[in-house]
């Protein structure tokens, strides 16, 4: 009977193996699966040669601009297109992917071992994507010579300002930096004249209320931004004086020169000069011609020259400053980097970073997308574009371009979604106390970051 | 005490005799056999997950490294030290508060009108009802974003017209979770009227008729026959509630909030996505999906208890 009964009990026990397998094999294939380590970058490697015309190769490209319904999609369709009319021996397979999940889809990608071959990448997140993706630095894949002669024609400070350890590690691509775009039928209708846009943050204020009491919205300054990209914090902060992260490294959120900026945006909207609004609302109001003033990335520039047509007369003007301070916006928007995991591979896909950072391929970005041309010569080749007018402040900026910094370790992203959310948002939009605020969530931030 | 002894039928001697042999393990087997492919599942897209969800949330790994590294309890521990998760279970039970009005007692009182009133206007009614069911929740948190607008969304217009105060009723701190509620709320009561429907198609109208005969109004045929016979769907759906509240709000804060504003949208669902897909900290996210799984178990069981104890006599 005993016997019996140890036999019944070792049979239910089959439904809990069969379980325990299944996880085993679970976590057998997961561990199959993942390819280089973290953070794992091939030290100066050889130059890979040239391919030949003979070599038929495809190379994936996940990008967030391809494949969205206005100019950002068709701009990036006709980049691949004019890439594969040059380069028949080529196809690019291009995936289209949300930007606030460009990194998500990265990791897990690279986790199930089929990374993109090329990657466009916001430069916030692309402190975070050198140490978790296996990214080929883009400058060591050609020879010196080749490198040089390609970026003989491109801003020497941009390049500078992306380069990681003396390395460009990911080619600017679709490059921003804060415009201040204007309603010019708005500063009329208020009594300003939109060809003496402000120059500092208190003359902004001043020609905000101004337009506020003409019946509209005055001014939006995109600090609290839905995307939780702190690139606008730190033009702010940048430009009083202060930096989110201090020349060691550490962070120095509670230092005086960010209390007093974000006070400055706090200001803003207590006065009734900026809307306690969400920045997609605010971008919305400036479309539909409802908002005198928005300070945002010129990768805005083309949607708002559609938007504008025939309905207000836009206007640009360069970041403002904080008195006698000089202007240090950052750039903001993508690089291109290199996953492919061979040589054939990498070669192709800086072929296609080649052109696409060209001057064909800058062309097209800056006339159909409306992102800055990093080279000065399609600068000239479009002086006399509208868009490039717009753009023209901005171009005025590029020397004093400051580049974007990162949070140290493992858990940067979550220390800046801190930052955006428990300081910068609750300060600008909610009215709350912007010296113990910052404090508080500056030692969070130490927390995360040491 | 007597014993009776069966004797043993020559038929059963026989059946023994020609029992083939191994026979024994055979037949034991048969019933195993048969369940196989469905324990096999079980364990391969059940079980199998949940245990590796387990060992997962014991570890810190950030979805990409080859492996990650032992920590023990270390990932729970980070759970009930930081604010964050708390707060974000505290906000789940608001929306389950707020969301369980819009599960039992507006979609029963809208079944049984459409109940008593049969027909093909109903029918309409009915499939007009059911609609915030079948379509995409991203699509319908997308159009909710431009009603809601605060600059130039439509509800704001309309009040303004109205002469009535404008709300950013997503962006303010005050309104923002209410405001998400409303949202999910169609969802829920389209959902539960089919399945009050359903309950109300299984009652016997001749008792209701009976009642009239007897001089009882429609109210009191409501109050006291029709809603106490759906007492159990009504627990059935609060249950549901319970456990779909969280999930259903999901999609709406990923589209329209991201947990915002100052984190009085988020909840524990969301939480658990932004550890795993923003911070990429597989580990503190599957010690949230663990303790969410835990959480709702105990609540299961123990009104699982009191039923039982309440149906003793």
């Amino acid at each position: 009977m005993l016997g019996r009964m140890s036999h019944r009990r070792l049979w239910r026990l089959v439904p809990a193996m069969f379980a325990v397998a299944g996880v085993l094999a679970a976590a057998a294939c997961g561990d199959g699966s993942t390819t280089p380590s973290a953070g794992s970058t091939p030290a100066a490697a050889e130059a890979i040669p040239t391919l030949d015309a003979a070599t038929k190769v495809t190379i994936s490209f996940l990008s967030y601009n391809y494949g969205t319904p206005g100019l950002g999609g068709t701009g990036t369709q006709a980049l691949i297109d004019a890439f594969q009319k040059a380069h028949p021996n080529i196809t690019i397979k291009p995936q289209g992917v949300p930007v606030a999940d460009v990194l998500t889809k990265l990791r897990t990608d690279t986790a199930a071992g089929t990374p993109p071959d090329v990657a466009q990448i916001g430069w916030s997140k692309m402190a975070e994507a050198y140490t978790a993706l296996p990214i080929t630095p883009v400058q060591q894949i050609p020879p010196a010579t080749e490198w040089q002669q390609h970026t003989a024609g491109i801003s020497q400070n941009i390049l500078t300002a992306v380069a990681s350890g003396g390395v460009v590690k990911a080619m600017p691509y679709t490059m921003s930096i804060p415009i201040l775009y204007i309603n010019a039928d708005l500063f009329r209708k208020a009594g300003l004249d939109p060809a003496k846009p402000p120059t500092t943050m208190d003359e902004v204020k001043k020609d905000a209320l101004a337009i506020k009491g003409a019946g509209a919205e005055g001014v939006y300054i995109g600090v609290a931004d839905d995307s939780k990209s702190d690139f606008m914090t730190q033009s702010v902060v940048n430009s009083n004086g202060g930096s989110l992260v201090g020349k060691d490294g550490v962070a120095t959120v509670g230092s005086k020169p960010v209390v007093d900026a974000l006070t400055a945006m706090q200001d803003l909207t207590q006065s009734g000069a900026q809307p306690a609004v969400s920045s997609a609302s605010a971008v919305a109001a400036f479309q539909g011609g409802k908002l005198g003033m928005l300070l945002t990335s010129t990768a805005l520039m083309a949607a708002a020259q559609k938007s504008a047509a025939g309905k207000f007369e836009l206007q640009t003007a360069a970041f403002p400053t904080f008195g006698s301070k000089p202007a240090k916006p950052t750039y903001s928007g993508a690089g291109l980097a290199v996953l492919a995991k061979d040589d054939v591979h990498k070669r192709a896909a800086w072929e296609f970073i080649k052109f696409v950072t060209s001057e064909a391929g800058f062309e097209i970005i800056t006339s159909q997308i409306g992102y800055l041309p990093l080279r000065p010569a399609v600068t000239t080749k479009l002086a006399d574009t509208p868009i490039l007018k717009l753009l023209q402040p901005s171009l005025s900026q590029l020397d004093t371009v400051t580049p974007y910094t990162s949070f140290k370790g493992t858990q940067a992203n979550q220390a800046v979604v801190a930052l955006q959310d428990e300081a910068v948002a609750p300060i600008v939009l909610h009215g709350a106390n912007p010296g113990p605020t910052l404090t508080s969530v500056a030692d969070k931030i130490k927390k995360l970051t040491t | 005490m007597t014993t009776l002894e069966v004797p043993t039928s020559p038929v059963s001697r026989g059946h023994a005799a020609r029992r083939a042999p191994g026979a024994g393990i055979r037949t034991r087997l048969t019933p195993w056999a048969y369940q196989a492919p469905v324990l096999l599942s079980l364990g391969i897209w059940v079980y199998g997950p949940l245990v590796f969800t387990v060992v997962l949330s014991l570890l810190d790994w950030n979805l990409t490294s080859p492996s990650g590294s032992f920590v023990g309890l270390d990932n729970y521990r980070r759970l009930v030290d930081e604010p964050e998760f708390p707060a974000a279970l505290g906000r789940t039970v608001l929306y389950v508060l707020a969301l369980l009005p819009f599960a039992t007692i507006v979609p029963m009182a809208l079944a049984i009108m459409l109940w008593k009133r049969p027909g093909r206007v109903s029918d309409v009614y009915r499939s007009l009802l059911f609609l915030p069911v079948v379509l995409a929740p991203v699509a319908t948190a997308l159009t909710w974003r431009f009603i809601l607008d605060p600059l130039s969304g439509i509800a704001n217009v309309v009040l303004g017209d109205l002469g009535l105060p404008q709300r950013d009723w997503l962006g303010d701190t005050s309104t923002a979770l209410w405001t998400m509620s409303l949202i999910t709320a169609a969802r829920f009561v389209a959902l539960n009227i089919l399945l009050y429907g359903a309950a109300l198609a299984a009652l016997d109208r001749r008792a209701f008729d009976a009642a009239r005969v007897d001089g009882a109004t429609e109210w009191e045929i409501t109050r006291h026959l029709v809603v106490p016979q759906l007492g159990g769907t009504t627990v059935l759906l609060c249950f549901l509630c319970l456990v779909y509240s969280g999930q259903w709000t999901f999609t709406n804060i990923s589209v329209l909030t991201q947990g915002g504003p100052v984190g009085t949208t988020d909840n524990v669902y969301y939480r658990l996505y932004t550890y795993a897909f923003t911070f990429f900290d597989a580990g503190t996210a599957a010690a949230a999906a663990v303790t969410i799984v835990v959480l709702l178990a105990a609540l299961f069981g123990a009104s699982s208890l009191l039923r039982r104890h309440r149906a003793q006599p």
